[in-house]
Formats: C-alpha cells, sequence, structure tokens
C-alpha cells in the first residue's frame, strides 16, 4: 500500500516537472508564485503541524540528546546520502569526485562506524553534496513555480522531483527492497529522522526569521527561492554574482525600480 | 580579421570594466570589511564585557559598518517614493533599531567562527563591489557569504549580506512590500508592526 503511494508520489511529481519545462521564459518574482492562493493555505497547515508536532518533537530530540550525539545521528544520516552523491556527480559529469564520494562511502560506512565519524575527511576526501535538484539545474531544466508542499515545505517542481528520487535511491530503501516487513517502516522512519534532524538544525533560525518578520511566507518563499538561484545550467556564463547584483536604483527613481517589486 | 575583432572585443571589454571599476576600490572595499569582521569578532564576540557593554559597542560598529539610510530606501521599494517625509523618517528609524537588535543576538552565533575572505568580484552598480568569503562549518561544506560595498565621498559602507545566495535586502523588500499590499495600513501598520518586534 504505501510502495504504492510512493509510486504515486514520483509519478505526481514526474507529471509536475514536465510541466515545469513546459513553461518558459524567464520568471519575475510574482509569476514565480502563481499558485500563492493554493500555496498560501498549505503554509498555514505545514505552520500548525509544526507548531503542534513537528517543533515540539525536535525541541525534545535537542533536549535528550547532547551535541556530540546530533553530530553523530547527522553524520549517519549524511553518510547515508553519499551514494546518491556519487550518482549525481557522474550524472553531473564529474567522474573524478563520484569515485571519491564512493571512497568516502566504503572509508566511513566501515572505519567510519557506520558513518558515525567523517575519517574520510582527514584523508583527503573532503564531502561534496550533490543532489537530483542541482542535477538538473545543470541539465538546464527550469525549476519551475514555487509549491509549498505539505510537512516538507518550500519546493518546486523541480526540487519535490528530486526529493521523490532521493527517497528511492537511498541505501536504505533499497537495501530493505526484498524483505516486505522491514521495508515500509525502514524507509518512512529514516524519512521521519531525516525532518526531524532537519528541523532540529533550523531550530533557531527559523525561530528568529519568524520573530522578525512582517510576513513569514513571503520571507521564506523569498529566501527559498533565491537559496536556490545558487544552482546553475552549465550553459549559463553569465557573473555569479548575477542573481543578487540588482540595481538599488532609487535614485533614478526609474523602471527598474518597479520590475522588482510583487 | 577574426583576430582583429577579438582584440578590439577584448579591449572594449577592458575599457568596460576598467571605467565601472575606476569608481571603487576593491582592495580598499575588502580591507575595510575585513577590519569591520575583525572589529566585531575581536571586540565584541570575545571580548570579557557585560551584555549592556557588547549591545552598545555592536550598535557603534553597526552604524559605522552599514548605510542602513541607503539600505533603508531600497527596502521600502516602490512606497518610498509615496511616503511622506516623516514616514520615511520614522521607518529609517525602526528599520535600524530592529536590525541592531536582531543581529546583536545572533552575533553571539559566530563565536569561535571566522571570515575567509575570497576576493572580490565586481558590480553592475556604479561605485559597488563584492566582497567574498566563507565561514567553515562543524559539518559539510562552508557557509558562503558575501558582502556588497558602496563607496562615497571616500568613505565605504556595507549595503547589503548575500548568505548562500540570499540577499537580505531582497528579501526584506520583498517581505514589505507584501505586506504593504496585503495590508490597508499600507506604511504606518508596516512601522508599527516593526515597532513590536523591537525589544
Amino acid at each position: 500500500m504505501l510502495k504504492l503511494s510512493i509510486k504515486k508520489m514520483i509519478a505526481v511529481s514526474g507529471v509536475a516537472l514536465l510541466a515545469a519545462c513546459a513553461s518558459t521564459g524567464q520568471h519575475t518574482d510574482s509569476a514565480e508564485d502563481p499558485f500563492e492562493s493554493i500555496n498560501r493555505p498549505i503554509f498555514e497547515f505545514n505552520y500548525q503541524a509544526d507548531k503542534y508536532v513537528i517543533k515540539p518533537v525536535a525541541k525534545g530530540y535537542r533536549a535528550i540528546t547532547t551535541p556530540f550525539v546530533r553530530e553523530r545521528v547527522s553524520s549517519v544520516l549524511s553518510n547515508l546520502q553519499e551514494p546518491v552523491s556519487a550518482g549525481n556527480l557522474l550524472l553531473q559529469g564529474e567522474p573524478v569526485a563520484m569515485t571519491k564520494s564512493l571512497g568516502r562511502f566504503v572509508l566511513n560506512s566501515t572505519l567510519g562506524l557506520a558513518g558515525m565519524f567523517d575519517v574520510a575527511e582527514g584523508w583527503g576526501l573532503p564531502k561534496r553534496e550533490a543532489t537530483f535538484n542541482e542535477t538538473f539545474a545543470k541539465w538546464c531544466i527550469p525549476q519551475g513555480p514555487y509549491l509549498v508542499l505539505p510537512l516538507i515545505g518550500p519546493s518546486t517542481p523541480r526540487a519535490a522531483t528530486g526529493l521523490a528520487l532521493e527517497f528511492v535511491f537511498d541505501p536504505v530503501y533499497w537495501g530493505t527492497y526484498n524483505d516486505a516487513n522491514v521495508h515500509d517502516k525502514a524507509s518512512w522512519g529514516l524519512a521521519a529522522v531525516y525532518g526531524i534532524t532537519a528541523r532540529e538544525q533550523a531550530l533557531d533560525l527559523l525561530d528568529d526569521l519568524e520573530r522578525n518578520s512582517v510576513d513569514y511566507y513571503t520571507t521564506l518563499r523569498s529566501a527559498y527561492l533565491q537559496n536556490q538561484s545558487k544552482l546553475r545550467c552549465y550553459r549559463d556564463k553569465s557573473e555569479e554574482t548575477a542573481a543578487y547584483d540588482f540595481d538599488f536604483g532609487f535614485e533614478e527613481e526609474g523602471e527598474a525600480f518597479d520590475e522588482m517589486d510583487q | 580579421m577574426k583576430k582583429l575583432f577579438a582584440g578590439s572585443l577584448l579591449g572594449m571589454l577592458l575599457l568596460f570594466s576598467g571605467s565601472a571599476n575606476a569608481e571603487i576600490d576593491a582592495a580598499k572595499a575588502e580591507a575595510f570589511v575585513k577590519e569591520v569582521t575583525t572589529e566585531g569578532i575581536e571586540q565584541i564576540i570575545n571580548a570579557n564585557i557585560p551584555q549592556a557593554e557588547k549591545d552598545a559597542r555592536f550598535a557603534k560598529l553597526f552604524n559605522k559598518a552599514l548605510d542602513l539610510d541607503f539600505i533603508g530606501q531600497f527596502v521600502l521599494g516602490r512606497n518610498w517614493r509615496t511616503a511622506t517625509p516623516a514616514q520615511r523618517e520614522e521607518f529609517i528609524k525602526v528599520y535600524r533599531q530592529l536590525n541592531i537588535s536582531t543581529w546583536s543576538k545572533r552575533f553571539d552565533e559566530f563565536k569561535g567562527r571566522e571570515f575567509i575572505f575570497k576576493g572580490t568580484s565586481p558590480s553592475n552598480s556604479a561605485g559597488q563591489v563584492f566582497v567574498n568569503s566563507v565561514v567553515p562549518m562543524d559539518q559539510g561544506e562552508p557557509a558562503k557569504v558575501v558582502w556588497r560595498v558602496r563607496e562615497k565621498g571616500g568613505q565605504y559602507k556595507i549595503v547589503d549580506i548575500i548568505i548562500e545566495n540570499v540577499s537580505l535586502a531582497i528579501t526584506a523588500r520583498n517581505e514589505y512590500t507584501a505586506f504593504i499590499k496585503n495590508n490597508p495600513g499600507g506604511v504606518d501598520a508596516l512601522i508599527a508592526n516593526l515597532k513590536t518586534k523591537i525589544k
């Protein structure tokens, strides 16, 4: 049953990705959120779910663990993502980086005690994370419109597709695939642990952002989309600064002024 | 012929970038940001002084380093034009206070961290340059922090900070523009709301 829903999830995001590919042209800020009227209610649902369930669990996790323990947990999780990074580095045409990533996985899974310690870094193999979203971006696939996903939060069709693929390419997912008893429990359980650790790491930052924001939805959307702009198409030869080298423009009080507003 | 064309193109490019850069000394801008961050880390974060003294020092450094009059205008967006002089003045004042109180709290998270400077990148805006830096993290890749510096009358000021591609000025502008659009109270409502956030 659950397996079916995973398939469904991928199918849906696949369609969404195709829709994103079909849409063309440069987006202005408002065009990037054509689904705001749908996104806002989902955001509100997520906000309540976070306030009453996710955030308290993340705070509880912080309360019962020491920073050392949390670092070991996130290190194990990060090691489990290494094969996905390796695959994506290959898809991005970086075979050397892929080999290093696989080397990291082997070293850290064994000598690093199932990934608890990053021994590979000390041996000159620093971590280099690569995601499907990054690969698709490099292949010049547009990200599509801004989406707020239930429980997951800010996303785009491209990022959501990447996330679904990362879910099924996770070693825990394919490692337990033939054991129906543990398969669903293990993969969804792992997804939940990923979620809680990520939320714990973001506790202070998000509290701070929310406290200082007069429109939290817009703040998160703006920050998310700007952050995504660092994923670039391989053909894109514009300056890296282009994403944030806006024209302050108010001295002329010209047209540049209105372009940036929503 | 082709070579000649390429040569003249290169010449034009050099000329262009030369003129764009002529107005701001990138090395001086970088030295300025280094000085500000060093002062912040040594004289405030690592200093063994009471919190009140830290806050006072931070406010002073903040006002010296950042051009809030400049940033505030941008952040209010098109609403700056329609705002009355009293609203403008009040907004800048509140925006300044909010940023000082927010950042003096956030600043302590930098304890034990350092900025590693990575040179500068040109800006399309005259008299401005980006100073690149990274902050090593406990786990994973270092965070990218870019400082946008503007020179005016020989004085250097930070006008934007870009963390992992997220510009603080653009984020605030989007947020405030959306708030004013959805709020019948307009700029006055925004000022009132921001005031509730200053502690």
